[in-house]
């Protein structure tokens, strides 16, 4: 967007007849990084919260988990770390606010980063504490499990074995959590928490697909607009699209959380980027006009 | 808040207002914390991949329970080191060659389960027929949606399609009609790639949001009592 002189993107084609429209194109860069700043602090400290409406795709999710059999496990995969932290942390506790909501027994797990098995299980821990669950009968963490495709390849066969020991170095099997799972069927509903492009590829291409397994996620949004093709195929049941996902789950299951703070600085800052591309386009096209003009 | 956890809390500050310092201009202190932020996520990933895996799955096996043959398995690892060795570096393609060979063979497994459905939802109903056994509140509506829909993504397949067609030049009659066809592909791809840059606002956005958060509510907060007590 911008060089390192300061002004914000390329003078354009009116920039050189001069006159406040094209001045509209060079605002330093720090000035709109100051006001984008300035509106996000003002919505922190006092917000102005637009309405959420929860879309198809987290109604999707939500109704997934409230399907899962009695006696099968929900098995959040929290594939992220800190570098998302801002949307999948309050996915992840929205996802697992829904699970106590419901009454359904959860599991986590870690393929990649190895962060995620941590701070998912610091949020998992809190809201476990406000539920009175238990670790090991209503939750557990079965942590960091390296070889992505691999695990999920040898789950088919023997989940006890393959997890082997869980987030505290427990043996998983002695957890009251794990009886009656052996394999991967004994799974109801695989929710994927991430960041990362190619984890969902793994999921339904070796667990969904021909396991049989029901298969919801929660990504990022810069990734979420490419795995809309696997909702309208029904590989994915649904789908929480960025922090705006997590708050509209929020909504949905009645407990306002982390997803509903975020949103109020974020629908004012994208008012405040949309006024800027008004700004900036309108600047251009009247500055070409009086190029072209003379 | 222990000394600690207070030194920890100045440290994310610090190291957050050090990274952002690069929206100023490149400076050694954002590429320092940079550099700080890459070697802790590779020290962490180690430290876990033993704690959580190997311990467990390799190390225990081998010391406690007995099972010597594991001693095998760093062996087969260490083959990639002789990578540096130009005599031995067939050594190092022997382990390549058979991770690449996994690889490719979990993509084959992967691959149809993966597309397929994506194949078959492609083909949808022009004139949509619903259940009769559970038919939508208002009929008429949701065929109309449904129609609509359908029409929209066919036309959006077929035109975005044409565009990567390019085994027909576009002059003549027929490669007349497949140009304009491709043009439209042109701005449907467009629109959707708006979308996408949209979503991609919204995530940075919510990158930035999430350490003002922690800025205000956690670190000045702890300060000012007043700050935190609007986080919660």
């Amino acid at each position: 967007m911008a060089d390192q002189s300061g002004s914000s993107g390329q003078m354009g084609a009116g920039a050189s007849a001069g006159g406040f429209w094209a001045r509209l194109q060079q605002i330093p860069r720090y000035y709109i990084y100051l006001l984008l700043a300035a509106v996000v602090i003002w919505q922190i400290l006092f917000p102005i919260p637009f309405p959420v409406t929860p879309s198809a795709t987290t109604r999707g999710l939500e109704e997934a988990i409230r399907a899962v059999p009695e006696g099968k496990l929900v098995l959040i995969s929290a594939d992220w770390d800190s570098s998302t932290q801002a949307e999948t942390g309050p996915q992840t506790a929205a996802v697992v606010e829904a699970c106590f909501r419901h009454r359904k027994r959860f599991v986590l797990m870690t393929l990649s980063p190895p962060m995620g098995a941590k701070l998912a299980n610091n949020i998992a821990s809190e809201i476990a504490k406000q539920y009175r669950a238990t670790y090991g009968v209503d939750w557990a963490n079965w942590g960091y499990k390296y070889g992505t495709s691999n695990v999920l390849m040898a789950m088919v066969k023997d989940v006890p074995k393959t997890v082997g020991s869980d987030f505290y170095g427990k043996p998983v099997k002695s957890l009251p959590i794990m009886r009656g799972v052996r394999t991967v069927k004994d799974i109801g509903l695989v929710v994927e928490v991430t960041g990362l492009a190619g984890m969902t590829e793994m999921w339904i291409g070796l667990i969904q697909g021909p396991q049989g397994v029901p298969f919801a996620a929660a990504y990022t949004a810069v990734m979420a607009p490419g795995y809309y093709p696997y909702l309208d195929s029904g590989q994915i049941e649904g789908m929480l699209v960025g922090a705006k996902g997590a708050a509209e789950m929020e909504s949905l299951i009645a407990r306002p959380g982390l997803g509903m703070a975020i949103m109020s600085a974020q629908s004012w800052a994208h008012v405040l980027i949309i006024l800027f591309i008004i700004v900036g386009n309108l600047g251009y096209v009247l500055a070409r006009g009086r190029e072209k003009s003379g | 808040m222990t000394g600690t956890e207070i030194a920890i809390l100045w440290a994310a500050a610090i190291a957050t207002l050090s990274v952002y310092s690069i929206l100023y201009r490149e400076n050694p202190v954002s590429r320092l914390f940079e550099h700080i932020f890459v070697g802790l996520a590779a020290g962490y990933l180690l430290v876990a991949t033993w704690t959580q895996n190997l311990q467990a799955k390799w190390w225990a096996p081998m010391v406690v329970e007995g099972r010597w043959y594991w001693v095998f398995a760093p062996v087969i690892g260490l083959l990639f080191y002789f990578i540096y060795s130009r005599r031995l570096s067939w050594m190092a393609r022997l382990a390549m060659g058979v991770f690449f060979g996994t690889a490719a063979g979990v993509y084959f497994r992967e691959f149809f389960p993966l597309y397929s459905p994506q194949v078959w939802a492609s083909f949808k109903p022009l004139r949509p027929i619903f259940d009769a056994a559970a038919p939508p509140v208002s009929v008429s509506l949701a065929w109309w949606n449904a129609v609509i829909q359908n029409w929209l993504f066919v036309a959006v397949l077929l035109t975005v399609m044409s565009y990567f067609f390019f085994s027909v030049a576009h002059e003549g009659r027929g490669g007349r009609a497949l140009g304009r066809s491709a043009l439209l592909g042109r701005w449907f791809l467009m629109i959707a790639f708006g979308a996408m840059f949209g979503n991609t606002v919204m995530a940075r956005l919510s990158l930035f949001i999430g350490r003002v958060q922690f800025l205000l509510y956690d670190w000045v907060g702890h300060y000012w009592p007043w700050l935190a007590g609007r986080g919660t």
